[in-house]
């Protein structure tokens, strides 16, 4: 922060004022073609949350590469289904797109919340966020590692608190891990918690003995708990805990957690494949963009560019094992 | 106080309120009981509901109070209460129907309409009074909450 | 706990830059208009302002957000003055005695006293926060559900002075409440009660729900009235008045005190924090009261309780964000993402790390705290014309912008259907004498108690020994039974003694 500024600074922060605000289109296009009028950006969650702060972060930079400004819609609640709905509503014209947590709410939305939707009802053009499920315990804990959990929760299933939410790929999770290694999955001690937040605050103050939560939440909290295991098939984000394939071989079964970011009606690529084409290079050069990588990563929010085929297929496969365990989603 | 001073009535806008606070209460708990009956679900509603009927039983003798003879209304106070419910209620219907044509015939027209109406029946006569605060209000509150809000608000005119 | 060398870093930072400090004025003035709009969250403006922010230095960039958050902080309460809306949750309590002041024509009184209770509170909270940050953040993480459901009980202790003349049908409304408050899918994933509507399974909407009990069923009944205040001649709006509620504000410093306190420790609570504070502190303050029995009807310490918890509440939230990196409400979570935006990771190391951020970010929020006091005076002067405005008008404009409020909550209809339907319930339970005060607190800690009675039953597995593993649960329950105790002595000798010197009192 330097001491000169005043008339530099109120100039800054005028410019930027007026280029947040009406965000003039970058590229001017025929009044004609795709896009001719600002497009919506729904997003099925409150202001505040991944979803909502990645929709905002990304926004000025999709912005510019469509050519029209961005307006970004919340519809959160029901655990994304009311979003997701009124999503489907909308009119598949291309002036509607969802950024969502992909996986796991559209698969639970549909085995668990009856929802007016199948997957193939939408299509993800890129998601670039994936979570996964991580084992921690507070780092005041005397828990050692994840050995040492299997031997108590051998010898007694209940002997250990757990933390977790309910009808989430975590509790899918820790149902496989009991099963693979020979503890009673009927007899845990479960304690449900209704959002990431809370069931990691209650690891890290040891409110509960073990935690199962998304991983990249845990980052802010590191110093406060001790990874025991990364539900994935290689390390994650620096924690030094072994990962679920290094503990049951190669095969173990596991599903992934949040996968996160743009998708838009199914019906959309089959009617209008050019506006899909359009729509698919503008946010494959935004995202790609160094200046949108650089500003996103400041946020800890993701710009990796995955493509449609393997976003597409990542959900596929989540909501495939999802459904084989249907039934540990439905209350706990 | 002597018996034959007193009488009994029977209030009837309150026992409709506690027969549909006991319907609302006795639906939640068959619907909580018949969604599953461990604990996880139980633990505080069934204890709850149960004390909620309770109070409803024990709330029920006041809705069939004994007044003083003198005190029971006769025809004119019930005339004269009646019309002041009256209007409350033709207020509320109003509110209603705005409430639920919001979406289908747009914010805009729903709140000219509603306000013009609400103005009438609140006591405003002079109808160019009417017309003109409803139609600046619903200019004014549909800008103001647009410009605010990160909805669209589903519009016929504006 | 003071750390010198970073408050003169903490100088240095604010000293940076004077154009900083050009942003505390409009900031505040956006946060009270936003925050007076009904519906309208402290989030929602703070998002709409975050892009903005982008494009400015960090210094003024926080300083823009927590002047948001500040003003919209206290614009809540104006409307639960005027109209009895609490346009959030935080603002139920201001609503009990504020609404019956104004109503009485006490209006700039009101006003006054919930701004200075306000500035107050946010003031006494800092202070507490610059040398209270790292042990409340400490506390924050270690509460555990057994402790959340003492608190949920403590502001449950609420509706036994709510009671009205029956204390059957008190009962009834408050359980009634929290069942309501309960329905939806639970913490274990069960759900009941949503009658097969999407928008139910997050429960009932609360402000809409509430907005509907306390606001739209006075309207209603309005309709037989002419103005907001029966006698023309109190209908003034005047300065001189409001300047009275400021100082009628700084006689009762122990109740500021008290709750800021509260709101401080349970403010810091992610999650629940505001809305639960100001319910203990009215309740606390009204039973510890002399006059206790006038609280409901218009007494300002009712409104001093209420607001100087809701606002230091602020405080509490910055202390969990800052201290643990964990945003506690949505507009904490804006506040991180800000941080972020200039490269400044919040967290456990943060506050090792940038001691002089904090400190800045506390002093810039006394000069929001002071500043607040006189931008609120003009926006509550302005604000205060509405009760010169007849009653055939603002019934409906009211319950239109309620409406457009409760719509713009959710973006569906959700909002304005529970608002009408509510709306009827709270017009027929004050027709027969119920208390609606209290299923709106029901309804705003039903699923808190839920949730944490559930959490505890899991983690004991109903083993009453869980208690004595839990100090500071035990603790909580100690000083609220004192708490009880205390007053129902106190209200005792009270009684023994004006009955002799005063049998006239009743």
């Amino acid at each position: 922060m330097s001491k000169t500024l005043t008339r530099r600074t109120m100039l800054k922060v005028a410019s930027g004022g007026i280029a947040a605000s009406f965000a003039a289109p970058a590229i001017l296009r025929a009044q004609s073609t795709y896009p001719d009028r600002p497009i919506s950006v729904v997003v099925p969650f409150d202001t505040g949350g991944y979803n909502d702060r990645l929709a905002r972060a990304f926004a000025p930079f999709l912005q510019e590469a469509i050519g029209q400004p961005l307006t970004i819609i919340n519809r959160g609640g029901g655990g994304a289904l009311l979003g997701h709905s009124y999503f489907m509503q909308q009119p598949d014209d291309g002036y509607s797109i969802l950024c969502t947590s992909a996986a796991p709410y559209m698969p639970l939305n549909i085995l668990t919340q009856d929802a007016p939707f199948k997957l193939e009802d939408f299509h993800m053009i890129n998601l670039p966020s994936r979570d996964y499920t991580l084992m921690a315990t507070s780092s005041e804990s005397d828990i050692k590692d994840i050995e040492d959990v299997i031997t108590r929760l051998k010898a007694d299933a209940g002997a250990l608190s757990i933390g977790i939410q309910p009808a989430s790929a975590d509790l899918v999770n820790v149902m496989l891990f009991a099963d693979a290694n020979g503890i009673d999955r009927d007899g845990l001690r479960l304690v449900t918690y209704d959002g990431g937040g809370p069931a990691r605050n209650a690891t890290a103050g040891a409110v509960v003995d073990i935690g199962l939560v998304g991983g990249q939440g845990f980052i802010p909290l590191a110093e406060k708990v001790r990874p025991l295991l990364v539900f994935d098939d290689s390390a994650r984000d620096g924690w030094t805990s072994p990962t679920v394939t290094e503990l049951n071989g190669a095969d173990a079964e596991f599903v992934a957690g949040s996968q996160r970011g743009w998708g838009v009606h199914a019906s959309f690529v089959e009617k209008h494949p050019d506006r899909y084409q359009t729509l698919l290079s503008a946010i494959e050069s935004a995202s790609k963009d160094e200046a949108t990588i650089t500003s996103l990563k400041a946020q800890d929010l993701a710009t990796d560019w995955i493509g449609p085929e393997a976003s597409n297929k990542a959900l596929a496969a989540t909501a495939r094992v999802m459904t084989q365990h249907i039934d540990l989603l439905k209350g706990t | 106080m002597g018996e034959p001073s007193q009488r009994r009535v029977v209030i009837w806008g309150h026992l409709l309120l506690l027969c549909v606070v006991a319907v609302v209460i006795l639906a939640y708990w068959l619907d909580a009981r018949g969604t599953s009956l461990k604990i996880n679900n139980l633990l505080l509603v069934q204890p709850a509901a149960i004390f909620g009927l309770i109070l409803v039983a024990l709330v029920l003798p006041q809705v069939f109070p004994k007044v003083p003879r003198e005190d029971v209304p006769d025809a004119a106070q019930r005339r004269k209460e009646l019309l002041e419910v009256g209007r409350v209620a033709l207020l509320a219907g109003a509110f209603g129907i705005f409430v639920f044509s919001l979406e289908t015939i747009g914010f805009d027209i729903a709140t000219f309409v509603f306000v013009a109406v609400g103005l009438y029946l609140c006591g405003e006569k002079k109808l160019w009074v009417v017309g003109t605060y409803s139609a600046v209000f619903s200019v004014l509150v549909v800008y103001g909450y647009q410009a605010l809000v990160p909805y669209p608000f589903p519009l016929t005119i504006l | 706990m003071l750390d010198f060398s970073a408050l003169d870093g903490a100088y240095s930072i604010l000293t940076s830059s004077w154009s900083a400090w050009l942003w505390l004025i409009p900031g505040l003035v956006i946060g009270l208009v936003f925050g007076a709009m009904p519906g309208i969250s402290i989030t929602m403006a703070m998002a709409i302002f975050l892009p903005i922010t982008l494009y400015m230095d960090f210094l003024p960039a926080i300083v823009f957000l927590t002047s948001i958050y500040t003003g919209a902080g206290f614009g809540g309460s104006v409307p639960a003055v005027l109209m009895n809306i609490p346009g959030t949750s935080s603002a139920v309590a201001t609503t009990f005695d504020g609404y019956p002041m104004a109503r009485s024509g006490r209006h700039n009184q009101a006003l006054g006293v919930a701004l200075a209770s306000s500035v107050m509170g946010t003031l006494s909270s800092y202070v507490l926060l610059l040398f209270l940050i790292v042990p409340v953040s400490i506390i924050v993480l270690k509460l555990g559900p057994l402790e959340m459901f003492v608190i949920a009980v403590w502001g449950l202790l609420l509706l036994g002075s709510l009671a009205g003349s029956s204390v059957w049908r008190g009962l009834l409304a408050g359980i009634f409440g929290v069942l309501l408050g309960t329905i939806g899918m639970n913490t274990a994933g069960f759900i009941r009660g949503t009658m097969g509507v999407p928008w139910l399974l997050d429960g009932i909407p609360a402000i809409p729900a509430m907005m509907g009990l306390l606001a739209a069923s006075q309207l209603l009944n309005l309709i037989n009235t002419t103005y907001l205040i029966e006698n023309e001649d109190d209908r003034k709006i005047s300065f001189a008045k409001i300047i009275d509620g400021v100082k009628l504000t700084f006689k009762s410093p122990i109740i500021i005190f008290r709750g800021a306190t509260i709101g401080v420790v349970i403010g810091a609570i992610p999650g629940v924090g505001s809305s639960i504070s100001n319910l203990i502190s009215y309740s606390e303050t009204k039973r510890n009261a002399p006059d206790g029995d006038s609280f409901g009807t218009g007494n300002p310490k009712g409104v001093i309780a209420a607001e100087s918890a809701n606002s230091s509440s602020e405080g509490g939230a910055m202390a969990t964000m800052l201290a643990l990196g964990i945003p506690g409400g949505g507009a904490t979570a804006i506040l991180l993402a800000a941080f972020a935006m200039h490269n400044i990771i919040g967290g456990p190391q943060f506050i090792a790390q940038n001691r002089d951020i904090v400190y800045a970010i506390i002093f810039s929020n006394f000069a929001q705290a002071i500043l607040l006091l006189i931008v609120g005076m003009g926006f509550v002067y302005l604000a205060a014309s509405i009760v010169r405005v007849p009653l055939r008008f603002l019934i409906p404009s009211v319950l239109v912008v309620s409406t457009f409020g409760s719509y713009a909550i959710l973006g569906s209809l959700a909002g304005p259907i529970t608002l009408f339907v509510f709306a009827i319930l709270g017009w027929a339970m004050v027709r027969y004498d119920y208390p609606v005060a209290a299923t709106v607190v029901g309804l705003l800690l039903g699923s808190l108690l839920e949730q944490n009675i559930i959490r505890t039953w899991q983690i004991s597995r109903g083993d009453l020994g869980y208690l004595l593993e839990r100090p500071g649960a035990i603790l909580i329950l100690v000083v609220m039974i004192a708490s009880i105790a205390f007053t129902a002595l106190s209200k005792r000798r009270r009684k023994i003694t004006s009955s002799v010197t005063d049998p006239a009192e009743s």
